[in-house]
């Protein structure tokens, strides 16, 4: 057989702008677009963003995971670098450029098991977005959502309309005091399966739990990204089959069990810094 | 009209913009994004003997205008390149320049052979300035000798064009450049990335896994086209420039200093379509000026 001739659409950044922008406390931001000729994104899928004003200071697109799709977009900003604190001063209008949706979606969940997300901060964003998406078929999964304070839990209000929520602090000031993990533990059975977002020490933790129980587990990766389509191969996350797996194109949302976090751990994991739920 | 299409030797362009290797894949990346057979070439992503799975991370970081990788050359191989990624870059009239590494001569030569006479790799790009490996790459390219040596080897070796990318650390560039002409190099691209560091100051650990890597990016232009400058006033072959190219502005600047094409390489990270954009924009200018793309080459010198 010939390659087919058929010439499909072909893709560019898209050249949009900012309709709003809502802070939500603490350094977090929802981010709102007009992208009318966006292909939908699915829940866990990601876009490369820059503001067109940057120039070339910042000079890469930030990835970020849709915290909703459709024709006007959301994605959940964490101000914590200069790129992110740029974000969190857009004001309406602003044009911006999107190359998305980019990556691999959440795996479908399984109609036979209870969905239980885990999130650690502003993980929650792609798992809030699944969430929504399975309020359609009559599920509400179990949102298990760690911060660091209570402050440290952004949407957590807004996660309630779609999931049963169990919130952690390390603090203690809202919720249970202590770990995610530690409630995960008490909710695996043979009737559920996993999807988390967080950080990799979380994600690890979350895995192991997962993978001693049997129960299917779902990470969404995150990692330095310069491209967001596979050719800067910035974003290596070590494999279970050996080598790399890159967190754009394999990822973000894959099995747990393709992941090596022995060696993610080793690689990435430097004490958590302050305000990562651990 | 003005002819758009450039001489790098005995190979013609179709016109002066190609792909950075590392930078663009293999091509077949840009699939969903534009018709890479329209550029005037790739370069493909540094090729070894064995496959290579590259640096643990972290990889990557930003810098102010810039970025750092230290990617420790991650590819599929030069017989996973030949037998998955050419045949279809041929079907499609891709122009190809193979990017090759090596951490000795013999290994270099075993790369030039297995390219050679292979139908779709219209050019062997010697990659003699990585700084993010431990054995080769940059220990060939600081020194005129071993550059030289590694250029005759290859050139012995192939029946195709050879072009030799210089480190920018080569204390005496035009030196190294010299030595590679005189081995029989058909074309000079110039400037690989420069060895940078960020530390991150939370952690008190450098941010990339391999401590240093090669800083790309606009922040790099001023000394690349300062470096093509000379290197044009040096050598008789011709140059391909190479440093912080964004835009049409910039892709300019390097061939007014005497190059006589230009690699895109971060900006394809920013948009995939850079290389087109760029492309078009420098057939416009010519198109306004009603002059060919060759009388640009150089113009700032004259």
């Amino acid at each position: 057989m010939t390659q087919s001739q058929v010439q499909l659409p072909k893709r560019q950044l898209l050249q949009t702008h900012l309709l709003r922008r809502e802070s939500i406390g603490n350094s977090y931001h929802v981010l709102t677009f007009d992208a009318p000729g966006e292909t939908g994104p699915l829940p866990g899928q990601f876009t490369m963003i820059r503001s067109s004003e940057w120039g070339q200071a910042p000079l890469l697109s930030r990835p970020m995971s849709y915290l909703s799709g459709g024709p006007t977009p959301s994605l959940l900003v964490k101000v914590c670098g200069e790129g992110s604190a740029r974000l969190g001063r857009a004001e309406a209008g602003e044009p911006f450029l999107l190359l998305g949706p980019l990556g691999t979606a959440w795996r479908a969940p399984d109609p036979n098991r209870r969905q239980i997300l885990v999130a650690g901060g502003v993980g929650i964003a792609p798992l809030l977005f699944l969430a929504k998406s399975l309020a359609g078929t009559g599920k509400r999964p179990l949102l298990l959502y760690g911060g660091r304070t209570n402050r440290d839990l952004p949407l957590s209000d807004d996660a309630a309309e779609s999931c049963q929520v169990e919130v952690t602090t390390d603090d203690g000031s809202l919720g249970h005091r202590g770990r995610v993990t530690e409630l995960l533990e008490r909710t695996l059975n043979d009737q559920v399966e996993v999807y988390t977002c967080g950080p990799d020490r979380m994600m690890a933790a979350v895995a192991n739990l997962c993978f001693a129980a049997h129960v299917p587990c779902e990470v969404s990766l995150e990692a330095p990204m310069a491209c967001g389509y596979g050719v800067c191969l910035g974003c290596a996350v070590p494999a279970a089959l050996g080598g790399y797996m890159y967190a754009c194109v394999t990822g973000p949302c894959i099995e747990a069990k393709a992941v090596d976090w022995e060696r993610t751990h080793a690689t990435f994991g430097k004490p958590a810094a302050k305000g990562e739920p651990t | 009209m003005t002819s758009q299409s450039v001489r790098i030797g005995s190979l013609v362009l179709k016109n002066p913009v190609l792909t950075a290797s590392g930078c663009f894949g293999y091509g077949l990346e840009f699939d969903d994004f534009f018709d890479v057979s329209t550029l005037g070439g790739i370069c493909t992503k540094g090729l070894s003997l064995k496959p290579r799975d590259g640096n643990a991370p972290h990889r990557i970081c930003e810098t102010p205008a810039g970025m750092l990788n230290a990617i420790g050359l991650a590819n599929v191989g030069v017989e996973a390149f030949c037998r998955d990624k050419l045949p279809i870059l041929r079907e499609r009239g891709v122009t190809v320049v193979a990017n090759i590494f090596a951490s000795s001569v013999d290994d270099f030569v075993a790369l030039a052979e297995r390219l050679d006479g292979e139908s779709g790799v219209h050019a062997i790009e010697l990659n003699i300035s990585c700084p993010n490996v431990t054995h080769g790459g940059i220990e060939f390219g600081r020194d005129a000798k071993m550059a030289a040596q590694v250029t005759a080897a290859v050139r012995a070796a192939t029946k195709m064009p050879v072009w030799v990318k210089m480190s920018p650390e080569a204390g005496d560039l035009v030196g190294v450049a010299r030595a590679c002409e005189d081995a029989g190099a058909d074309a000079i691209t110039a400037i690989n990335t420069i060895r940078g560091m960020v530390i991150d100051v939370a952690n008190m650990r450098p941010k990339l896994a391999n401590a240093t890597g090669g800083l790309s990016g606009p922040a790099l232009r001023p000394i690349a086209v300062r470096m093509v400058w000379e290197l044009a006033g040096a050598i008789k072959i011709p140059i391909v420039g190479i440093g912080g190219i964004t835009d049409t502005r910039d892709a300019l600047e390097f061939l007014l200093a005497g190059a006589s094409a230009v690699q895109v390489g971060t900006a394809s990270f920013r948009d995939p379509c850079s290389a087109q954009t760029i492309m078009h924009g420098i057939r416009e200018f010519c198109e306004e000026r009603g002059c060919d793309v060759t009388e640009l080459i150089g113009k700032a010198r004259r």
